[in-house]
């Protein structure tokens, strides 16, 4: 009896892990959450995307015809970049607002909000898994187009870095949208009325330097048009617009975006009672 | 013959005795299409705008990407006039499917598929009902998506009834598709996979947006077996008149594919395949 007391004794309460001024480990911990539900659902967040892409670009190459847009390039080698961007926006936007908005919904929400995490480490953690998830679908369909398309690469590094600032973007949105969505009809009403218009009149599929000048200027507004130039050029080395004014745009929505969700989840808007 | 015993007192208590079916349960079959058409109007920016904006905007992309190009009319007509009737069948089949693959398997997923299977409707009533919420929401898309381009391309009308025809034939037969995948399926994931993989690549791919005549040689010979084909180029003869396949072999492809369909669809109800434990 004595042994088993003296056991009890000498077993000291779990003390606080003692974190730095980053909860490193929390952090971590909600990007591989959100990773692995990704990964978890691959036939629907990758191979569905993959198979669509293909789809599209026979489409698009079978009705269009053979030259491109843009001389030097074909139809297809045009195509590419677009398509891949067009699942890498809705990759990004549906990892991310699906994963916030269904634990909203379900009520787990609670188990992020009780946590010692801040603010920026949520938001900061779930944009870069849904952006990181979107580079991995992007990655694939672009493997899978290089068996049917020769793919130039001419400036990788900013393909990379376009690619990852367009995820960025629209994993912040699909963040901002869950806060505020109260119904899954919100989310997809954000999906079609948003994501789908904005992403498609962005040049994805045409070349917006063939249209009439008069009404080019909608197309130079749109932010994806600017995502697309420098990830096109990466492939192409053919750009309409000035690269340095794409860069600033995004790098504007970034932190635009960036900064309203901050504000919106550290107000707990929607998120608490 | 006990409930003429028992009925003074019911109807004493304001109780009628059960009503009597005849050889087919109107009321039922009312009932249960109703509740089926009202399940999508419930949310109809999802399920009427949502599809109707999707197909403006391909339209709208076609015609930039075309511009003003001049490029070669398709079988005689503009490539405009030629998309149109493509889109709208397109949209009116994707969206037949989704309506009667989502009840059966919501309703499968959330246990109240018994609500359904219980009540004193035969295979025949179900498949009818549930069917029929499908077609009418294709129609009602299709409707939709042509009154918006209506707005922007000068649609013509050459055949209407064959218009009509294929467009039926063609919400019924995805309705049907959406009713058998809806059973088979055990959960979202097999019909997320459904839509993805065979749905939207088979809707895209039957000549919605090119004539076949562009396909390679083998791919051409393919396509006159594949019944989605049949179904756009019939619809879109009763707008422009020209089809590229027969439209005698169309009319009875899609017919007995119709007819095949309805046979499993039955089938699955009257055996309770996946339905009942």
């Amino acid at each position: 009896m004595s042994a088993a007391g003296d056991s009890r004794i000498a077993v000291a309460p779990p003390r606080p892990r003692r974190f730095g001024a980053v909860n490193g480990r929390a952090m971590w911990s909600l990007y591989r959450r959100e990773q692995m539900r990704f990964l978890r659902y691959a036939g629907e967040s990758i191979a569905g995307p993959a198979i669509s892409s293909r789809v599209f670009l026979a489409v698009f190459h079978l009705a269009l015809g053979g030259e491109g847009p843009v001389p030097g390039v074909t139809m297809a080698q045009f195509l590419v970049p677009g398509v891949i961007m067009f699942s890498l926006a809705h990759s990004a936007f549906e990892s991310a607002a699906v994963a916030l908005f269904h634990d909203k919904i379900e009520g787990i929400i609670g188990d992020i909000l009780g946590a010692p995490v801040t603010p920026l480490e949520v938001i900061a953690a779930l944009t870069l898994a849904a952006a990181s998830n979107a580079l991995v679908t992007a990655a694939v369909i672009l493997a899978l187009m290089s068996f049917f398309v020769d793919i130039g690469f001419h400036a990788p590094a900013l393909i990379l870095v376009f690619a990852l600032a367009a995820a960025l973007v629209f994993a912040l949105l699909g963040l901002i949208v869950a806060i505020c969505a109260e119904r899954w009809d919100h989310y997809s009403a954000a999906e079609t009325f948003v994501v789908f218009p904005v992403t498609v009149l962005s040049g994805a599929f045409f070349a917006v330097s063939s249209l009439p000048p008069a009404v080019q200027w909608p197309f130079l507004a749109n932010p994806v048009f600017h995502a697309l130039e420098g990830f096109r050029y990466g492939f192409t080395g053919y750009a309409q617009a000035s690269l340095w004014v794409a860069a600033g745009v995004l790098a504007a929505l970034i932190l635009a975006l960036g900064a309203t969700a901050l504000g919106l989840y550290a107000r707990g808007y929607k998120l608490k009672p | 013959m006990n409930s003429q015993i028992v009925s003074p007192n019911r109807a004493a208590a304001g109780h009628r005795g059960p009503r009597l079916v005849g050889a087919v349960n109107w009321l039922g079959l009312w009932t249960l299409y109703l509740k089926e058409v009202r399940r999508f109007l419930n949310v109809f920016t999802q399920t009427l705008v949502a599809p109707m904006v999707t197909t403006l905007l391909f339209l709208a992309i076609f015609a930039l990407a075309l511009g003003g190009a001049g490029r070669a009319a398709v079988a005689g007509v503009p490539y405009i006039l030629f998309l149109a009737p493509g889109l709208i069948m397109m949209t009116l089949m994707q969206n037949s499917f989704a309506n009667t693959s989502s009840s059966i398997v919501i309703a499968k997923v959330q246990g109240n598929i018994v609500d359904v299977l219980m009540p004193p409707l035969s295979a025949s009533e179900l498949t009818l009902g549930v069917a029929g919420g499908g077609v009418t929401r294709g129609l009602l898309v299709g409707l939709a998506a042509a009154s918006a381009m209506a707005l922007f391309v000068p649609l013509r009308t050459h055949a209407p009834f064959a218009m009509a025809y294929f467009a039926i034939n063609g919400a019924l037969m995805l309705s049907l598709l959406g009713l058998i995948g809806g059973i088979w399926a055990e959960k979202f994931d097999h019909m997320a996979a459904i839509t993805n993989f065979v749905i939207t690549p088979f809707s895209f791919l039957s000549g919605t947006f090119y004539s076949i005549e562009r396909l390679p040689e083998a791919w051409r010979f393919v396509a006159h077996f594949n019944p989605f084909f049949y179904l756009i180029d019939g619809f879109r003869y009763g707008f422009i008149g020209h089809a590229d396949g027969s439209l005698q072999i169309g009319a009875f492809v899609v017919l007995g594919v119709n007819a095949a369909l309805w046979a499993i669809a039955h089938r699955m109800f009257a055996t309770g395949y996946r339905l009942k434990a």
